[in-house]
């Protein structure tokens, strides 16, 4: 139990630093950031009470709030996103594992886990689009601010989770 | 009763939820100038000495960009400094009599202090950077910002050791500048789009202008001095209501390669305020 709270903390932070110091300075055509720390979020055991994913969400959306600058509009997402993930692991977990495990391409399967985390990804990142575009508001800019990041991130979590995978399996 | 316990129990994360929605709802909405800049303080004193350290790396990897920079900044001053000695001179053998005057006034209005950029971001629509100068450096909040090429921002928040500054690139800012050739001003507005280009707006639709116009600081405000250089015309297009026109502006800063700035400070800023809060009253 112990160890696999270390391994959360860890990914936490390393999430946030990595977020703040390389993918924050990421802006392919100046439309696409990716937007990993939600990946935190996707990873934490399917099992977890619900109200404790909801802090720890709340939690990160703030870290990263204090670091760009932006009161309160990353925490409204991830939170929104914490909310939901219930539901969809009732739409996408695997219903014959019975102990406590992760969300990941072995217990879950590649295309189960894609669809899980693409959808996570999407919720996140259209609330953290259109709250920001309040204070502009470009419809076209915003969708193509949505489909660029969306492609960005879904690409980068692949590679983590097969880098993860890869080294499992050996 | 015990059934009515079990169920709040059950779902308590439904109350949780709500609450810490519309807590961020509150922080997003509670926008005041006030408020924002006593938090962004406190934001800043955690989060600066983060971000010092990951800048110094960065300046790093950038002294080879800065170094041709300085050389050619140098090689332009060279060059100014050149003509006006040539200048000098040619006045004074002309003119041997008349001493040349300068007004002591004008350069003791304006002083500048160098800054460290710590922080800077050009991916987002409100775009702010952090400086490595505070209060303890006599900073004051609404003090302008510029580089060595052009303008930056100007400052909205101070703690002891950072001031936060609104980027140039921030769909909040505006700045009232001008174009040089012909002296008509407009404020300058950014569309959130490239870093590279921003936009000048309500200019008379029979404004003449040329691409490559240079565009300087109006110096209405007591923020920066007037004639600041801060960008070239590079195009133009209707406005909505089609009495106006807007210019396109290729700013001469570069928001993606910036380490360093200046923070000018207006030393009869006060004075003046207070003259303008006189008359308020």
């Amino acid at each position: 139990m112990s160890i696999t709270w270390v391994r959360q903390m860890v990914l936490f932070f390393l999430l946030v630093l990595l977020q703040v110091w390389l993918f924050n300075k990421i802006h392919i055509g100046g439309y696409a950031t990716p937007l990993v720390y939600i990946y935190f979020i996707i990873k934490l055991p399917v099992e977890m009470n619900r109200s404790l994913v909801l802090v720890l969400s709340s939690l990160l959306g703030l870290c990263i709030d204090l670091f760009t600058y932006t009161l309160g509009m990353n925490m409204l997402a991830t939170v929104i996103a914490g909310f939901m993930r219930a539901y969809f692991l009732k739409l996408f977990a695997p219903k014959d594992i019975f102990e406590s495990y992760s969300p990941s391409f072995s217990t879950f399967g590649t295309g189960m886990f894609l669809r899980y985390a693409g959808l996570m990804i999407l919720l996140h990142q259209v609330v953290l689009f259109v709250t920001e575009s309040f204070s502009l508001f470009e419809p076209t800019l915003l969708i193509l601010r949505i489909v660029g990041s969306y492609v960005l991130t879904i690409f980068l979590i692949y590679i983590f989770e097969k880098m993860r995978y890869e080294r499992f399996k050996s | 009763m015990r059934n009515l316990i079990q169920f709040i129990l059950k779902n308590i994360h439904w109350l949780l939820f709500s609450l810490l929605l519309f807590f961020s709802i509150l922080l997003i909405v509670n926008n005041s100038r006030f408020q924002r800049s006593k938090y962004l303080a406190v934001a800043q004193e955690v989060t600066g000495s983060l971000y010092s350290v990951s800048s110094k790396v960065e300046a790093h990897m950038n002294l080879k960009n800065k170094n041709f920079d300085l050389l050619k900044r140098i090689a332009e001053l060279e060059n100014t400094v050149y003509a006006y000695e040539r200048q000098l001179e040619l006045l004074r053998d002309t003119n041997n009599t008349k001493k040349i005057e300068i007004d002591p006034i004008h350069s003791l209005i304006y002083t500048f202090i160098p800054a460290k950029v710590v922080y800077n971001n050009v991916s987002r629509q409100e775009n702010y950077i952090t400086l490595n100068k505070g209060s303890n450096d006599g900073i004051e909040i609404d003090m302008g910002v510029i580089s060595s090429t052009g303008i930056v921002g100007v400052t909205i928040a101070v703690s002891p050791h950072f001031s936060l500054v609104i980027s140039v690139l921030n769909s909040k800012f505006h700045l009232s500048c001008k174009v040089k050739n012909n002296d008509y001003s407009g404020p300058l507005v950014w569309d959130g789009k490239d870093p590279r280009y921003t936009y000048l707006q309500e200019l008379p639709r029979h404004v003449n202008y040329e691409i490559n116009d240079t565009v300087i600081t109006s110096g209405y405000s007591a923020i920066f001095p007037a004639g600041l250089p801060v960008g070239k015309v590079v195009d133009s297009r209707k406005q909505k209501n089609d009495d106006y026109t807007s210019l396109k502006i290729e700013l001469f800063t570069n928001f993606h390669t910036l380490t360093e700035a200046l923070i000018v400070r207006n030393i009869y800023r006060e004075e003046q305020l207070n003259l303008q809060k006189k008359v308020n009253l």
